[in-house]
Order: structure tokens, then C-alpha cells, then sequence
């Protein structure tokens, strides 16, 4: 609180630092992204009454029409609710939803694990076998399992998420009922050790769906990075000087060829809080990405700029990691000052 | 133009790819097992079920009634009315209710049953009759608001006593038993009184029902718990677990891989077949009291022409739609509006197709094809061209749209078909902005003779304040009628006038497929406007007959 006069220049020297500058940007990209958030709902036609009264809504008089939309909390004008969404998405105070008639934070707050549950092992394990696939596909490259490769994960990555989601059920729960195909929980179970499996299983079949639909792209960008790397002069020379072959390709030719591979994992780490509405809706997954779907078809403003928000922050986030981060990986990318801080 | 044709090739292809998965999981039907014949004999005596597993197609909230709308399935399983099962029979029983008598043109005295008791052990009493008929008229709109603020309206309701309360009408209402009395659930006074913000309330509901909502998880699941002393004999299922499945290919799924015992979304068309076949597997088929249907803009020009929404809907050839679209799973709607199987419904309407008299109608309007376009005009040169607006998330009236597009082309009417998402064609019913889009009404709009009337009032089928002279007598005789038969005859020609320039073009009546694991439960049965999934289904058999008048 004191008057202490460094303290103000000590700000000013942050905020002109590379650091600060990247914050002031991001704050900016922040403002406009919320802007949009709060616009874009609000300019599809459609409104919350429908959802509530269907064709009943036409019997509403004016005098109902306002009371409704004052009980929803939804009155004010659209610069009073811009305000009140501002003020709210820095202090978190997000407003109450329509639909669940619970404050929007509470209904995050429950769907935000289930969907971490969700995509935090697809993004795993996805970017995995994309990076050792592509690597390997690299190395054979124009051979015949190089070809067949590359032509399955074309076809894996052109394929919908939703027709994938759909064959696993038909195959995996309908025909073979191994696994179930809807819900994140089991409905009944015996006790706390079976409902802990169950919910693994159900895990099983969404998170392949993921995987599979997503795998393509980690895949392709190690495989032509690789292709890249593996043309060098250091690779022949290393070559030459014998070492062995899983080294070359595992120690000396993917860590350089990984940058770009990083950094794509890195920014769609910010997709994660979003979900995967549509493997969600196929499975019927109680996750973010539903959620969204939910509220865009109840006009459920206050949840849909929620969700927005969770969005906007992860891959706002994700960015900036993926910004801050670069350096460590690639020392080309470091300022003198850390370069010669390395030295 | 090119937008809604793009999204129909989308639409196309994903029609396709669901029809690839259903076929591979189709494959299994091969696998012989029991035959399906005495799979159903364990359930159908009058055993009790321990557990049945229902899949609901849509999150409705922790059945509220001022959360969401058109769940009355399920809200009923909780909450009772004074007369069941509904207002679409002919003679709905008493239930909350004893009797009802109506004393004159305006008064109606209820006596209830007594020693119902809340879920929470609460006695109920005719104060809560009382409260719930005026929460409904004076708290915020629900649903049931204009049935006892507007048609009818009820001036004032009086608890004589702990079993007795009394009706007073504002004008004559001889439908308020058959009609009124069996649409509105009846709500605990004393948890409700409390309630300070009916729109935010998301606690459990107590009720008198046959069963208690016990858990409620958001977009996941509904698990109820059988109430042991409901008034009509302890449920035949002890407990219901229903999880919420949007997608409908992921539930038929699911009932198919065993995961569920039953889908309370009908089986589409094409499946109906392939789950007939499935070992243990049963189909009922029901009619369901509910239309699709063309709205047209009848405040808009030209279509604010009686005689040209007459054309319109003889240009229609519902038979081919019918034939064509829905595979024979609904009639052709050749009986218009309302549906022909309400009660209440005038048996002698008809609505056929004549082309030729529909170009001669158009004839007479002076819309005749100046340019040889094929497309008639206007004397001012105006084309008779209109936009269709369709739902995307609906393909068999994205086909319909299609033939109805050829049909109008026929007689000399360009139609373009738009394909938009519900809400958007919500917001452009409500304003106005439109010439026709496709829709579906509900039992409470095509069964229930006080919404019609209700509908002419509210926007609906007409709107209150514009000009129409003959139905307006004809609602004024219809409100000053005491008589419950001489008012039905009223109701009658209000439906022939209607049909004669129709602001809804009925195209078809559906029926509905809903297929059951009868190895869990036998016990199903329609009521109508309900399907199979509802209390009735699941109470005692002697019971179950009285309400749905079923075997």
C-alpha cells in the first residue's frame, strides 16, 4: 500500500519486457475474444423463452414475455448484460443458466473433470503413436509399409468422428458386448472397487474414437519433419560414424524433427476444455462439448458464454505455453540475454 | 439456394454412414437364441420387477414445470391429476379426484380422496388444489396458464373443506372435468408457497405420484424409486433408472446391445423390422395424437387469402408423401386438423387431394402464368412463389419438403426449400418472417378442443385482434355454451371452417414403433398421446385397465 516509488517503475519495466509485452497482447486477444463470445449467441435468432414454453410461447402476452426474461435474468439492456458479462468474467461471477437453473460456475465445475477424463488420455496417447508411426513411416519412406501406413492414417484422418464413434458401438457393445456405449458411469453397480472399472470401460470406447480421429495429424507432421531431418549432413555423418540405427532415428533425427510436432501438440492442448462434442454426443459423455451443444439449443446465454470463456482461456493458454515454452526446446528460439545465460 | 443444398448433401451423407452402422450392427440379429414368442411370459404375470432401464431421448430438467416443457411422461410419474390419464379419451377417471359435479353453468364442486399423503408424508388437502389452480392462473406462465386464466377461465376456486373445493367460471365451462381437471398436475402447496424463483428452482420434486425422483444427474441420468404407498396399489417396478441417450442411433444401440430395456423414442421406419426380428425383442406400435403439418403465414400476402391456403392444401397429394417418406408408418393426413382420433375431433372432416380444383381455385384468383414460366402470376405480375422452411435435424420432412415442392410446381407454385435448425425457424414463426415451414404439434394441440380454440387466440392457428367474422361468432356461441354435447357440435364446425381455408396443411398422422426387452417387462400399454412409457404402464393391472381402458 505504501508509497514506494520503485515499485511503479519496477511495472512499467515489467510491462516493456518481453514478458509484459506478450501479456498485454494476450489481454488484448483476451477483451476482443470475449467481445465475440457475448455478440455471436446473441445475434442467432432464437431465444430461451422458446425453449421453455415450445409453441405454448406464442401465448405469452408482452407483460409475461418481460417477467419471464426477469425471472431468467435476463432483463437489461444488451449493453447492461455486455457489463455484467465483463465484470463477470474477470471476478468468475458468470451468472446463473437458464436451463439448469444453477449458477453456470456449478454446472463447470461438474462437467470440466468428466471431459478432462475424456481427452486427457486421447491427447496422450494420440500424439504418441502419431509421433513413433510417422518416425517409423520416415525411415521406410516409399517403402511398402510406409505406403500402407501413410494410406491408413489418410483415411483414419478423413474419416467423421462421429461414423468412427458409431462403427466401434456397433462392433464393440452391440455385436460383441465387451463394452458399454453410453454414459460415463455405470447406472447400477455393486460397490465402490466395480463402479471404478466400470467407468474405465466406458472410458475405453470414446477415447479410441478420439485417438483415432485425431492421430492423422501428429503423424503426418512427424513423418515429413522426419523426412526433412533425415536428408541432413549430421544424420550421414552420424550414420557413418556407426551408430546404431534405433539411436539414429530415436536420438538424433526425431528430437530435431519434433519442434513443429511440439508445438501443434502444445496449442491443441488448448482445444482439451472444449471437448469433443460430437464423440460426447455419440456416447452420450456428460462433458463440456455437450454441454456447449445443450446450451446453444436452449439459448442458454449465460452457459453458452460460460463455456466460451473455459474455451477462450484454454487456448489462450495453451498459446502462451506453447510461446514461453519454444525456447527451452529450441535453442534457436532464445533471446541473447538467455542464450548467454545458457553459455 | 446453394446453402441448403450443401447442407443436404451433408445431410445425404450422414444418412448414409448412420444407415452403414446400423447395418453392421444389424448383422447380429442372425444369432439364434430363444425364440421371441415365450421370452415375454416370465414379466407379464403380475410379478414384481425390480429394475427396468429406460432410455429418454432429452434432458428435461429436474421436472420442473417452469424449467422446461412437453415432458409430461415423466413429470406425471411424480405428480398426479384430479382425473386421468388425459384429456384425449373420452372419459378420463377420477383420480386425486373422487367425483366431480357440475352445480350450473358456472360452478363445479370437486370432492378429493382422502388420506393421499405427499412423498414427504404431508397430508393433501384441498388447499393444494386450490393453490395450484391459482398459481398456475396468477404466478409466472407455464404452460398451464391459459387453461385456467383464458379457456377456461376460472374466477375463483374455494376449499370448503379438507376434501371439497369449488370451481367458479368466468363464462360456461362444461369441459372443466373431461378437459381441465385431467391436463393440470397438481403441485404441493406447501413446498411451492416457499419457492421464491419457480424459474431457478432445481430441488427434487415432491408429489403424490407413483414414484419419487430419488436421483437426478444433468445430461446423464433420472433414477425414481416406487412410491410403496401410492394410492392406487404399489407400482409394479420397484425402480427406474433412465439415462438420457440424444443420439438416436446410439440408443437403438443401446437397446440393441441390452444396455437399456426400452426406448421411449419410436424406432425409425426403416428399423422397425430389423428390431422385430431381434430374440426377446418386442415392437408396439401407437398412434400417437400428434400431426405434421404445414404452417402457413396467414397474416402475410397473398397467403392472407382464405381461398389460396384453400388451393394450397389441395395441391397436397398426403398419400404419396405418406407412401413415399414415412414407408406406411402413419396416415395420410386426409382428415386435417385436429387429429381424427381425439375424441373431440369432428369424424366427418375431410381434406383430399384435387389438383384440378386447386388450379381452378387459382384460376379464379387471377394467378395464371402470364410468361409461360410455368410459374402463375399475380395481375400485377407478382410470382406465386414461397419459401418452405424446414428443420435440419428432421429428414422425413426434408424429404416431405421436397415432394411438396414438386407437388406446388404441379398447379404452378415455385416453393423453395430452406433447411435451418429449430430455433432459428422458431424465432421466424414467432416475428412472423415466413410463408410456410414444417412443423409437428403435440396431443395438446391436436387432441384438446380448449386449445383449439385457445390457438386461435394465441397465434397459433390465428391471432387474437385480426379479422374473422365467421370464426368469431362461432367462438362466442362456443363460450356461452353450458352443454358439454352441444358444445362438441360448436366445437365441429369451428373444424370445418378451419379446413375450408386451413392456416395448418396437415400432411400426416404418424405412428409410432417403441421397441421393449418384453423378457424385462410385458407390461406395456398405450395411452393415448402418451406411448407406452408412463405410470399407467407400470401400476397394478387392475388399475392399468381402468385408466387406459386397455385389455
Amino acid at each position: 500500500m505504501g508509497n514506494n516509488p520503485s515499485s511503479g517503475r519496477g511495472i512499467s519495466r515489467f510491462l516493456s519486457g518481453r514478458f509484459g509485452r506478450k501479456l498485454i497482447q494476450y489481454a488484448l486477444v483476451l477483451f476482443i475474444a470475449l467481445t465475440i463470445n457475448f455478440a455471436l449467441p446473441r445475434l442467432a435468432p432464437g431465444d430461451p423463452l422458446m425453449y421453455f414454453m415450445g409453441q405454448e410461447v406464442n401465448t405469452l402476452t408482452p407483460e409475461q414475455r418481460d417477467r419471464m426474461n426477469r425471472e431468467l435474468g435476463l432483463e437489461g439492456s444488451v449493453w447492461e448484460q455486455y457489463g455484467d458479462f465483463m465484470k463477470g468474467a474477470v471476478s468468475l461471477q458468470l451468472g446463473s443458466s437458464t436451463k439448469y437453473g444453477k449458477p453456470v460456475t456449478e454446472v463447470l465445475r461438474e462437467r470440466i473433470p468428466w471431459t478432462l477424463l475424456l481427452v486427457v488420455p486421447a491427447f496422450v496417447i494420440s500424439p504418441l503413436l502419431g509421433i513413433i508411426g510417422g518416425a517409423y513411416a520416415a525411415w521406410n519412406r516409399g517403402k511398402r509399409r510406409d505406403v500402407l501406413l501413410l494410406a491408413g492414417v489418410l483415411a483414419l484422418e478423413s474419416t467423421p468422428g462421429f461414423w468412427v464413434g458409431m462403427l466401434l458401438i456397433a462392433v464393440f457393445a452391440v455385436r460383441l458386448g465387451w463394452l458399454p456405449s453410453y454414459g460415463a458411469v455405470p447406472l447400477v453397480h455393486s460397490d465402490d472397487f466395480s463402479y471404478y472399472i466400470e467407468m474405465v470401460r466406458h472410458l475405453i470406447l470414446p477415447v479410441s474414437t478420439i485417438t483415432i480421429v485425431t492421430v492423422g495429424t501428429s503423424f503426418l507432421l512427424t513423418r515429413s519433419s522426419m523426412l526433412d531431418t533425415l536428408g541432413q549432413d549430421y544424420i550421414y555423418m552420424a550414420e557413418a560414424k556407426g551408430v546404431s540405427r534405433r539411436r539414429l532415428i530415436y536420438r538424433h533425427a526425431l528430437r530435431n524433427a519434433l519442434l513443429p510436432v511440439y508445438t501443434h501438440v502444445t496449442m491443441s492442448l488448448g482445444v482439451l476444455l472444449s471437448g469433443a462434442v460430437v464423440v460426447e454426443t455419440v456416447f452420450s459423455y456428460p462433458g463440456l462439448g455437450r454441454l456447449l451443444y445443450e446450451s446453444v439449443v436452449a439459448r442458454d446465454y449465460p452457459m453458452m458464454q460460460g463455456v466460451f470463456l473455459m474455451i477462450t482461456i484454454g487456448v489462450i493458454a495453451a498459446n502462451l505455453l506453447a510461446d514461453l515454452t519454444y525456447p527451452l526446446v529450441d535453442p534457436r528460439a532464445r533471446s541473447r540475454k538467455q542464450v548467454k545465460e545458457a553459455v | 439456394m446453394s446453402l441448403s443444398f450443401r447442407r443436404h448433401s451433408i445431410k445425404l451423407v450422414t444418412t448414409v454412414l448412420v444407415a452403414l452402422s446400423v447395418l453392421a450392427a444389424g448383422c447380429q440379429t442372425a444369432k439364434p437364441e430363444a425364440d421371441g414368442s415365450a421370452a415375454g411370459a416370465a414379466a407379464s404375470k403380475e410379478q414384481q420387477v425390480p429394475e427396468l432401464k429406460i432410455a429418454v431421448p432429452s434432458d428435461v430438467g429436474p421436472l420442473n414445470l417452469y424449467l422446461s416443457s412437453g415432458n409430461e411422461n415423466m413429470l406425471e410419474l411424480v405428480y398426479d391429476k384430479l382425473f386421468s390419464p388425459s384429456p384425449f379419451v373420452k372419459e378420463p377417471q377420477p383420480w386425486l379426484a373422487e367425483s366431480a359435479q357440475q352445480i350450473d353453468d358456472l360452478n363445479w364442486v370437486v370432492k378429493l380422496r382422502s388420506g393421499i399423503k405427499w412423498h414427504d408424508g404431508q397430508p393433501f388437502t384441498a388447499e393444494d388444489v386450490k393453490f395450484t389452480f391459482e398459481y398456475y392462473r396468477d404466478g409466472p406462465s407455464n404452460r398451464y396458464t391459459h387453461h385456467v386464466s383464458e379457456v377456461p377461465r376460472i374466477e375463483k376456486i374455494v376449499a370448503e373443506d379438507a376434501n371439497t373445493v369449488r370451481f367458479t367460471c368466468a363464462y360456461a365451462c362444461p369441459t372443466l372435468q373431461n378437459i381441465t381437471m385431467a391436463d393440470l398436475p397438481i403441485l404441493p402447496k406447501h413446498i411451492w408457497e416457499k419457492v421464491e424463483n419457480p424459474r431457478k428452482y432445481t430441488e427434487l420434486p415432491v408429489g403424490t405420484g407413483p414414484y419419487r425422483l430419488v436421483e437426478y444427474k444433468p445430461d446423464q441420468y433420472y433414477k425414481f424409486a416406487a412410491n410403496a404407498d401410492y394410492f392406487k396399489g404399489k407400482p409394479v417396478v420397484d425402480s427406474l433408472v433412465m439415462p438420457v441417450i440424444k443420439d438416436p442411433t446410439s440408443m437403438f444401440n443401446a437397446l440393441r446391445s441390452g444396455e437399456i430395456d426400452v426406448a421411449s423414442r419410436g424406432v425409425p421406419p426403416e428399423l422397425v423390422d430389423s428390431f422385430k426380428k431381434l430374440p426377446n425383442m418386442k415392437v408396439a406400435n401407437t398412434t400417437e395424437l400428434s400431426l405434421v403439418e404445414i404452417r402457413v403465414n396467414y397474416e402475410k400476402e397473398p397467403l392472407n387469402q382464405p381461398e389460396l391456403r384453400q388451393a394450397l392444401s389441395l395441391a397436397v397429394d398426403r398419400k404419396a408423401i405418406t407412401d413415399t417418406v414415412i414407408l406406411g408408418q402413419g396416415r395420410p393426413g386426409l382428415q386435417g386438423y385436429p387429429h381424427p382420433d381425439s375424441p373431440w375431433t369432428n369424424p366427418n372432416l375431410s381434406t383430399p387431394f384435387d389438383a384440378e380444383k386447386a388450379k381452378s381455385l387459382l384460376e379464379q384468383l387471377k394467378y395464371i402464368d402470364r410468361n409461360g414460366d410455368g410459374v402463375r402470376e399475380s395481375e400485377d405480375g407478382k410470382p406465386l412463389e414461397f419459401s418452405l422452411k424446414v428443420t435440419a435435424t428432421e429428414p422425413t420432412w426434408i424429404r416431405s419438403a421436397e415432394l411438396l415442392k414438386q407437388q406446388f410446381a404441379n398447379v404452378g407454385i415455385k416453393t423453395n426449400v430452406e433447411v435451418l435448425d429449430a430455433a432459428t425457424i422458431g424465432t421466424l414463426g414467432q416475428t412472423r418472417k415466413y410463408d410456410m415451414y414444417l412443423s409437428n404439434i403435440t396431443p395438446h394441440g391436436v387432441a384438446d378442443p380448449d386449445q383449439f380454440v385457445m390457438s386461435h387466440r394465441s397465434g397459433y392457428l390465428w391471432t387474437k385482434g385480426l379479422a374473422y367474422p365467421e370464426m368469431d361468432a362461432l367462438t362466442a356461441k362456443w363460450m356461452a355454451e353450458p352443454n358439454i354435447e352441444k358444445r362438441k357440435q360448436i366445437s365441429f364446425q369451428m373444424q370445418e371452417l378451419f379446413n375450408r381455408q386451413p392456416t395448418s396443411i396437415v400432411l400426416y398422422y404418424p405412428k409410432e414403433n417403441y421397441a421393449y426387452r418384453a423378457d424385462k417387462y410385458d407390461g406395456w400399454v398405450e395411452s393415448p398421446g402418451y406411448g407406452i412409457v408412463h405410470k399407467y404402464s407400470l401400476l397394478p393391472a387392475e388399475v392399468k385397465k381402468a385408466a387406459t381402458g386397455t385389455k
